[in-house]
C-alpha cells in the first residue's frame, strides 16, 4: 500500500518541473505524466549524467539530501516511484 | 557595437584568448563561467547576456581562464589559484571600473581580483560542486578515477575546491525555482544542468537588464 504523504501534491509539482526543465521536455507532455509512466529506461533523455541532474537540482528545489546509495533502478523506474521518493525526503 | 572580437591576455602562467563585446570605454564587464561541464552548457547562454549587455552599451571581456576553452594548459595540472591569478591579472589590467559577472562555480574564481563589485548568476561553494561531481562520476557507465565527465583533475584540484567559498557578494541572483537567498529572481531553467541547453534569449535579456541597472547604481 503507498502511504500518500501531506504535501506530496506540492513534490509532485516539483518533481514536474524538474524533469521538464532539465530534461528539456515538453510542459504539455510532463503534465500527462501519471504515476505508472515509466521514466528510467523510458526515456532516452533520462541517461545517467541527466539523473545526476535531475536529482540535484531535486535536492536544490526541496532543500532534501539525497545519499548516492539510496539512488536505484526503482526509485527512477515510474513518475509514481519519484515522487514517492521525493515526498519521503521532503516531508518526514 | 555588439560584434565579438577577439584578443588575449598575459598572465603569470602564459597567455589565454578573450572575447570582447561591447564597447571599450565605460565600466567593462570581466565574466566568469562555471568549472568543468557546466561551462559547456553555459556558454551560448553567457554570450547572450554579454551581447545584451553590450546592446545597453556596456563592455564585456570573457577570457578563456588556464586550462579551459584554446588553454594550451592541462585540467590536470590546474590548480584553483592559477584560475584566481589570471582572473584577477586580466582585471587588473583594465583601466576602468571592473565588474565581475559569473555564472555558478566561476563565483569561486573571481576572489582574487580588484573589482567595483561581483554579480553573481546562482553561486555555488566548491564542497557543492564537488558532490556534483563526485554524483556524475559514480553515474558514469565507465568510471574511471580521476575522469569527471571528461575532464581528468588532479587530487591537489580538488582539495582546493573543498572549503572554495565565493567572496562576499555585491548582487547575487537566481532563479524563481531556486529557494536560496537571492537579490532578485527570474523565471527560467537551470540550463547548466541540461545535456543540450541552448539559450535563453528571455532569461539573458532580463539578467542583462539587472546587471545593467544594479552597474549604474553602483556608478552612482
Amino acid at each position: 500500500m503507498l502511504v500518500i504523504f501531506e504535501g506530496t501534491s506540492q513534490v509532485e509539482t516539483t518533481v514536474r518541473a524538474v524533469l521538464a526543465d532539465i530534461l528539456g521536455l515538453d510542459a504539455g507532455r510532463v503534465a500527462a505524466f501519471t504515476a505508472d509512466t515509466p521514466l528510467f529506461g523510458a526515456l532516452p533523455e533520462l541517461d545517467s549524467m541527466a539523473v545526476a541532474s535531475v536529482l540535484t537540482e531535486l535536492e536544490d528545489r526541496l532543500a532534501i539530501l539525497i545519499e548516492d546509495d539510496e539512488i536505484d533502478g526503482e526509485m527512477l523506474a515510474t513518475f509514481g516511484a519519484l515522487v514517492q521518493f521525493a515526498a519521503r525526503k521532503a516531508l518526514v | 557595437m555588439t560584434g565579438a572580437r577577439f584578443d588575449h591576455y598575459d598572465w603569470a602562467g602564459g597567455r589565454e584568448a578573450t572575447l570582447r563585446f561591447g564597447p571599450d570605454t565605460g565600466p567593462i564587464v570581466v565574466a566568469a563561467l562555471p568549472l568543468f561541464e557546466e561551462a559547456n552548457r553555459t556558454r551560448a547562454f553567457l554570450v547572450e547576456i554579454l551581447r545584451a549587455l553590450a546592446d545597453r552599451g556596456i563592455g564585456s571581456i570573457l577570457p578563456d581562464l588556464p586550462g579551459t576553452g584554446e588553454s594550451l594548459i592541462d585540467t590536470r595540472d590546474l590548480r584553483l589559484a592559477d584560475l584566481r591569478q589570471a582572473f584577477a591579472t586580466l582585471a587588473g589590467t583594465l583601466d576602468a571600473p571592473v565588474y565581475g559577472l559569473t555564472i555558478r562555480s566561476g563565483a569561486l574564481v573571481d576572489r582574487d581580483a580588484r573589482l567595483a563589485g561581483r554579480w553573481r548568476l546562482a553561486p555555488q561553494t566548491g564542497g557543492d560542486l564537488l558532490r556534483e561531481l563526485n554524483r556524475i562520476r559514480a553515474a558514469s557507465t565507465m568510471p574511471d578515477e580521476e575522469d569527471y565527465a571528461g575532464n581528468s583533475l588532479s587530487e591537489a584540484l580538488l582539495a582546493d575546491l573543498r572549503d572554495a567559498a565565493p567572496h562576499a557578494a555585491s548582487r547575487t541572483v537566481g532563479l524563481e525555482s531556486d529557494p536560496r537567498p537571492a537579490n532578485a529572481r527570474y523565471p527560467g531553467a537551470p540550463l547548466w544542468r541540461r545535456s543540450e541547453p541552448g539559450g535563453d534569449a528571455t532569461l539573458a535579456e532580463a539578467l542583462a537588464a539587472d546587471m545593467a541597472g544594479w552597474i549604474a547604481t553602483c556608478a552612482g
